[in-house]
């Protein structure tokens, strides 16, 4: 659903940026419609956000499923395609196979799991809404998105926890 | 803004010091268990089969091929029980906390590598030497060997002295890993454990150059208890299989070996740790964390499993030489081809299937089911070395120093006196290190201690979290 | 010996983002003066494609010589950033932070490198594109899968592309903070690069599962890359010295001592260059130093099983071959340069912790390694194959042309141009590792003693 408003208040210490989010919380803001942004990784739920859940693990099977079947086709169609017996080997020599049938497996794992990192971050997305350039040189910011007619509410929690500049986008 | 500034404490629900010292050193350990007792005795029953097994075996005796067995029961015995002090060792090394409360069971198994080097003297009356055919085709005909010109003493004397170093430096080390706790047994125990507490206490009261000189033999026992096990399984493998059978040249196998080693060691203490959880009452001190890492470090073994035997496998496949050939075929797609299959699927496929899933591998239970498995794969592995090495060595004076297998062995089924020594001895040597642990604590208490001291719960801003202190 | 320093973010942007935002007065004649090296090289190539191999020293029975070596060599360099990247960030040691991303770099560079050698190693190598890729139907041949050398495109491929990947999603939140910090073009360059990132828990959680997974991920594929070119020697039986299983975990263990070691190198170079003081601290020598103790022992036993296990049988022409390695002029030579400078020199003196936290020290030595590693191969790969078919036309043992020891040369400056120009655009240290260990490491008091502490979150 995308919000009408992206406001972020600034803060100088992580407390005040916690203090923020326990004010967005208590004035009855739904959990994802605000956040915290940092320059900096803190341990989950240093800020009492909201943990999100991902998906990331399904990216690597489907990718490993994609790579195998990539190499079984490379490796079984090439030897039945023209088959030449070389050092009296068979001509679908599994032991061979496996080795290309392994590093494609893992081509595509890693492959598909970057692509699952990007997706899951919500990226590309290089409309920044309310952002300000100070987060990462250690300000904390707390961007909360909301309908018109919570706008002033909102801004008005990031001002009672302290912030040093509040945004609108 | 500083970290400090933004921590401030959390409730500490763990057991305290005094609850540890009571369950672990005091008087409830006292008594035994009715379950322990039967377990125990069972064993014992089992332990004097397995010497009955021995004997007969050698009343027996049709060849060298019928002790096949036994080499292959004393080397899984090496396998698991050499291997898991490891489980101490190599984390201890990289300072990981989380060890501290599975370092007992893991050094407990050095136990049974004395018990080991009893039973092998005597294999060490049937495996053949190296100048077996010297005075019939000269001094410098030999069987292949590591030892290449040496006396005829080797390689037996070199695998006595090598295994008993092992066992003495094993059993050094995990005195020295229990002295604190004997000492807190000297303190609280009562009865004949307060005396051999205050004996093997030593007068160790806990001052700063006590505890210097325990980390120091600790690391000093560790350290040479590393370099020997690498060195036993070399020798171990080398000479009671590899050099058997003619034309098996390998030079990864005892690396191979060594590896499988530490991947029972691994599944030999998370067993531990599930029993010391179901029975010995210690959930609050092992769980989760020692099982998420033990499985982590399991499942990696696993793989390097596989990864040794293709190793070598690979290079005699695509070789395809006489040699490479008639080693294939006896150690995997030849007499022992279905072992081979079932050893694949129970140390590599189903491990690796069970323990790569997260939430299994987050659990409790999850583990001690994948090492079970490994256990029995493994025994089924050394099976497949051992009595194919020993079925292979030829009578024949000339084919046993060639450098190729001519005549590949039937396969070796075991007898009852073999199935005697499979269950018989292994239950020796766990039952030595049950007995050992009725007067030393199974999970360490001293360790537990320190882990208590270096580490507490906090709150940082919202969350909560733990602060894990890094002395040097 | 603990020596965190306790920085705030703003001094860490500026700190390490000074080889960024502004030129130091080193840089452009370094990089020139690398790139007059590499053009050589390339030159170097053209003639080579032009005359054929012949100006190089390979004939029969040598026809893999300096190339192959040096192809090896920086496969095996390119195994240090994984192992300090993966394995360090699966056992959360701290001490990993400056480090992970130019090892990481180290290893796509190095890889990139290593793939040059094969290529133009095949004389044509515009051809070599029919020899891997099954495309030309009029052939009447496609790639033989069941080669080793068609198994090494895709291992090395594999590999490279993971580690460009994994490079680049860890580049990620630094590429943030250089979109923050520009104006103009290379704003405009950031914020296509860093694809918008923001710094929300979401993202900075998944750059944490990230980083595990990948690791655990790029690990196999680590150990299975060497294994692999290892094999285009070892399961050959037809040359003395090569048939052995050891092989792969050999030439494994083997790439970890010498990339570790290069590691150590380039880490000296960074202190010295940017003046990052604050960040590579003697403590990361003698972490290293650590793990170079471990990994050069297990090296050294390996190595050991290899000579052994060679002349196990006691067949004449492996014993004959063994004795020419290490008792020949000038094999033996070679031989005892290689073991002084790969173990008997550098080993011994990391035992001891004031040469471990003395950076010239560990310098020196890690280079030493070096030297003895790009022996080790050579002397693996050329004494076999010199040995390999006795009665041939050529009179002469194997000799290195000065194109090759040219094109030697050319590798490492191609390195070393190519990590100075990515240190321009982007930093060698990466920014959010280091603001995280500000914010996970604190210091605890236990009774009069303070250590450090780091903050584990619970599962």
């Amino acid at each position: 659903m995308a919000a009408a408003n992206s406001v972020l208040g600034l803060y100088d210490t992580p407390d005040a940026g916690a203090n923020a989010m326990d004010g967005l919380k208590a004035a009855g803001f739904e959990l994802g419609t605000f956040d915290v942004l940092t320059g900096t990784p803190y341990p989950e739920g240093a800020f009492g956000e909201y943990v999100p859940q991902h998906r990331l693990f399904r990216f690597p099977f489907f990718g490993a499923i994609v790579g195998l079947t990539l190499a079984i086709l490379f490796t079984a169609g090439t030897q039945l395609a023209y088959p030449v017996v070389t050092g009296g080997k068979p001509i679908l020599a599994v032991f061979a196979m496996l080795i290309i049938a392994y590093e494609l497996t893992m081509l595509g794992a890693v492959i598909a799991t970057v692509v699952g990192i990007i997706f899951e971050s919500r990226l590309p997305n290089l409309n920044l809404g309310a952002y300000d350039t100070r987060i990462t040189e250690g300000y904390i910011g707390v961007v909360v998105e909301c309908e018109d007619d919570r706008l002033e509410e909102a801004r008005g929690v990031l001002q009672t926890a302290g912030a040093l500049e509040i945004k609108t986008a | 803004m500083a970290t400090s500034s933004l921590i401030t404490d959390a409730p500490d629900n763990r057991p305290s010091n005094i609850e540890a010292t009571a369950l672990l050193a005091g008087e409830g350990r006292t008594a035994i268990g009715t379950g322990l007792k039967r377990f125990m005795w069972l064993l014992a029953t089992l332990s004097v089969i397995g010497l009955v097994g021995i004997v007969f075996r050698f009343i027996n005796d049709d060849g060298r091929q019928e002790w096949g067995y036994y080499a292959a029961t004393l080397a899984w015995m090496l396998t698991v029980f050499g291997g898991a002090p490891m489980v101490a060792i190599a984390p201890a090394i990289a300072k990981a906390n989380w060890v501290r409360p599975v370092a007992r069971i893991a050094s407990l198994g050095a136990i049974a590598t004395a018990v080991i080097a009893l039973l092998m003297i005597p294999l060490l009356f049937k495996l053949p030497a190296l100048t077996e055919f010297s005075e019939v085709l000269g001094d410098d005909v030999r069987r292949k060997s590591i030892w290449f010109d040496s006396p005829r003493y080797a390689p037996h004397f070199w695998n006595v002295l090598v295994l008993l170093t092992l066992a003495l430096v094993g059993i050094a080390m995990a005195y020295v890993m229990a002295i604190p706790d004997f000492a807190a047994i000297r303190d609280h125990g009562s009865g004949w454990k307060q005396r051999w507490g205050k004996k093997l206490a030593r007068g160790f009261y806990g001052r700063p150059q006590q505890w210097e000189w325990l980390k120091m033999r600790i690391g000093i026992t560790g350290a040479i208890y590393f370099a020997m096990l690498l060195f036993t399984n070399f020798t171990f493998s080398l000479d009671f299989a590899v050099s058997l059978v003619p034309g098996w040249k390998d030079s990864v196998f005892p690396f191979y070996h060594t590896i499988s080693s530490f991947q029972a060691g691994l599944a030999f203490v998370i067993i531990g740790v599930w029993a010391a959880r179901r029975w010995g009452g210690m959930n609050q001190y092992v769980g989760h964390e020692q099982m998420w890492s033990l499985g982590k470090f399991m499942l990696a073994t696993t793989l390097l499993w596989f990864y040794f035997f293709y190793s070598s496998f690979i290079v005699f496949w695509y070789g395809r030489s006489e040699s490479d050939s008639a080693t294939i075929k006896l150690l995997v797609s030849g007499p022992y081809v279905y072992l081979f299959w079932t050893v694949f699927f129970l140390v590599f496929i189903i491990p690796w299937w069970i323990m790569i899933w997260n939430k299994v591998r987050d659990s409790v239970w999850g583990p001690p089911i994948a090492a079970f498995i490994i256990l029995f794969g493994l025994f089924l592995d050394r099976i497949r070395i051992y009595v194919a090495s020993w079925s292979a060595v030829p009578d024949d004076l000339e084919l046993a120093t060639t450098d190729i297998l001519q005549e590949m062995p039937d396969t070796m089924w075991p007898d009852v006196f073999d199935v005697f020594i499979m269950v018989g001895l292994p239950a020796l040597g766990l039952l030595s290190i049950l007995l050992v642990t009725r007067l030393v604590p199974l999970v360490s208490l001293w360790e537990i201690q320190q882990s208590r001291l270096i580490t507490k719960p906090i709150r940082f801003l919202r969350s909560h979290v733990m602060l894990v202190g890094k002395p040097d | 010996m603990q020596q965190r320093r306790i920085l705030d973010e703003f001094t860490i942007n500026r700190e390490l983002l000074r080889g960024n935002l502004a030129t130091p007065k080193w840089w452009l004649p370094t990089v020139l003066g690398l790139l007059v090296v590499v053009l050589f090289g390339f030159t170097l190539m053209g003639i080579m494609f032009n005359r054929g191999l012949g100006v190089t020293g390979l004939s029969r029975p040598v026809y893999w010589g300096l190339f192959i070596t040096t192809f090896v060599f920086w496969v095996g360099i390119s195994h240090a950033g994984i192992m300090i990247s993966a394995i360090l960030r699966l056992t959360q040691a701290e001490w990993r932070r400056p480090v992970t991303r130019a090892a990481e770099l180290l290893t796509v560079f190095s890889l990139l490198t290593a793939l040059f050698f094969p290529l133009i190693h095949a004389g044509r190598p515009w051809r070599i594109f029919y020899w891997i890729t099954p495309f030309d139907f009029s052939r009447g041949i496609f790639p033989n899968a069941r080669s080793p050398l068609i198994w090494d495109p895709f291992a090395i491929g594999t590999y490279l592309t993971g580690s460009t990947l994994f490079l680049y999603v860890a580049l990620l939140p630094d590429l943030g903070v250089l979109r923050d910090r520009t104006t103009g073009w290379k704003h405009s360059f950031y914020t296509v690069a860093s694809l918008g990132w923001r710094g929300n828990p979401r993202q900075w959680r998944l750059q944490t599962v990230a980083g595990i997974l990948l690791s655990a991920l790029m690990l196999p594929i680590f150990v299975s890359v060497h294994s692999i070119v290892s094999w285009d020697f070892a399961v050959t039986p037809a040359v003395e010295g090569w048939h052995s299983t050891v092989f792969a975990p050999y030439f494994v263990v083997g790439a970890v001592h010498s990339g570790v070691s290069a590691v150590v190198t380039m880490m000296a170079l960074m202190r010295w260059l940017w003046g990052w003081d604050n960040y590579i601290r003697p403590e990361h020598f003698d972490a290293l130093g650590r793990l170079l103790i471990v990994v050069a022992c297990a090296w050294l036993g390996l190595t050991f099983a290899e000579l052994i296990f060679g002349v196990y049988s006691l067949e004449a022409p492996e014993r004959a071959l063994r004795e020419m390695q290490m008792f020949t002029w000038p094999w033996n030579l070679l031989f005892l340069i290689f073991f002084l400078t790969a173990f008997a020199i550098p080993v011994p003196l990391w035992f001891f912790k004031r040469v471990r936290n003395n950076i010239a020290m560990m310098f020196w030595t890690s280079i030493l390694v070096n030297i003895g590693m790009w022996l080790e191969r050579f002397l693996i790969i050329v004494p076999g194959l010199s040995r390999k078919q006795p009665f041939v036309f050529t009179w002469d043992s194997y000799q290195v042309s000065p194109l090759e020891w040219g094109l030697l040369l050319w590798s490492f400056a191609w390195v070393l141009m190519l990590m100075l120009l990515f240190s321009k655009f982007f930093p060698l240290i990466p920014l959010f590792e280091t603001k995280e260990s500000q914010v996970f490491t604190t210091d605890v008091q236990i009774g009069r003693v303070t250590m450090p502490a780091v903050i584990r979150e619970l599962d």
